[in-house]
């Protein structure tokens, strides 16, 4: 062995130890990166790597479905909030409609009705018949009955009923032979006339000198009014029907 | 042989300074790179034991055993099998073969090197 050979293989041996070592450097800077990469994993996600793509795939799928879910929810939220709105527009306008429509149903006289009033009974004369007297003077006409509601109206009557009918805009008072027709129902005497009003303006007008009440009792027929605190005026019972009518808006 | 020491504790230190974070999704490559790079180291020092290092096929293996470890790894991910199973079976194989022959070779350098010192030593006398 010559010292060039000795030399020259210390030289290699110099040389390959300087690039392993540059290598385990490497390695070692490797090795600890990852160490310390899975231990951050590991304290941070406490799971080890391994598991990390299924949970990741897991999470991707959650992620998906979450944000389809909040696109669910945000849709669902609008059409609550219109749905809400329309409620609101709806609850107030129905409410709206509604109070008018009662109103209107007690004006056309769908609904019973009550107050203070008077009730204004007639009979029939008790007086017997002279022979060859005329039996019209001791009955009741329908336009004894119509004179005593235009009367009340005139006095000013909210309400009026004859014998439980009511008296409505359609309805009118008549007679068939001896029977009076009225809401071309059939009438008995007596008939009592009630009406919702202020009673003591009413029962003052049905009094009046050479009013309608005057002129019956001049007649002989009986006449009682009377003055209530509370009337009860019932609802109409027959129908409302336009056939031929337009309405005109 | 002190010099790959120091790069190995050079390199220790300058892992635990800089923290570089490796991405999720390569941690696994990256460890089996490790594998493989480890089984070249110990496959080196085995060879510079029994007289027989060369640099560069120490060089390339490193290189290409870490590259194909993680290709191989990719490619089990395309496939959906978990090929690199299989690298780090091979590598953990061939590490404990190379650390019993390292072994073999520290245990007879001492028994030859007597009482003139370590195997170390013995081993430094031959190079």
């Amino acid at each position: 062995m010559g010292s060039a050979p000795l030399s020259l293989r210390g030289l290699r041996a110099r040389r390959e130890q300087a690039g392993m070592a540059v290598l385990l450097a490497l390695v070692g800077f490797v090795v600890i990166t990852q160490i310390r990469t899975e231990w951050l994993i590991k304290r941070d996600l406490r799971i080890p790597s391994r598991e990390l793509e299924g949970l990741g795939f897991a999470l991707r799928q959650q992620e998906q479905s979450r944000a389809a879910l909040e696109a669910e929810v945000a849709d669902l939220r609008g059409q609550l909030q219109e749905y809400e709105k329309a409620a609101a527009e709806g609850r107030s306008a129905a409410a709206q409609t509604n109070r008018v429509l009662v109103e209107m149903r007690a004006l056309v006289g769908l609904t019973p009705l009550e107050g203070p009033g008077v009730t204004v009974e007639l009979h029939d004369s008790p007086r017997a018949l002279q022979p060859g007297e005329d039996p019209n003077k001791v009955i009741l006409h329908y336009s004894d009955l119509y004179a005593v509601v235009a009367e009340l109206w005139a006095a000013g009557a909210e309400a009026v009923a004859i014998n439980g009918e009511r008296i409505v805009a359609s309805t009118g008072i008549n007679c068939v032979g001896t029977t009076i027709l009225c809401n071309t129902k059939r009438m008995v005497p007596p008939y009592v006339v009630a009406a919702i009003g202020e009673p003591s303006r009413m029962a003052a007008h049905l009094r009046r000198p050479g009013g309608a009440l005057e002129l019956l009792e001049a007649f002989d027929f009986p006449v009682k009014v009377s003055r209530k605190t509370r009337v009860q005026v019932p609802a109409y019972r027959g129908t409302y029907r336009f056939e031929h009518t337009k309405i005109n808006r | 042989m002190w010099l790959p020491v120091v790069g190995l504790i050079i390199g220790v230190v300058l892992g635990f300074l800089f923290s570089v974070e490796i991405p999720l999704g390569y941690v696994k490559y990256t460890a089996i790179a490790i594998m493989s790079a480890i089984d070249t180291i110990l496959g080196g020092l085995r060879a510079q034991l029994e007289d027989r290092f060369d640099l560069a096929i120490f060089l390339s293996g490193f290189i290409v055993n870490a590259t194909f470890a993680a290709m191989l790894a990719g490619i089990g991910d395309l496939l959906g099998l978990d090929i690199y199973l299989g690298a780090v079976i091979a590598f953990s194989i061939r590490i404990f073969d190379n650390v019993g022959f390292i072994r073999r070779d520290v245990i007879m350098g001492y028994l030859k090197a007597g009482g003139r010192g370590t195997g170390r030593a013995a081993g430094r006398s031959a190079s």
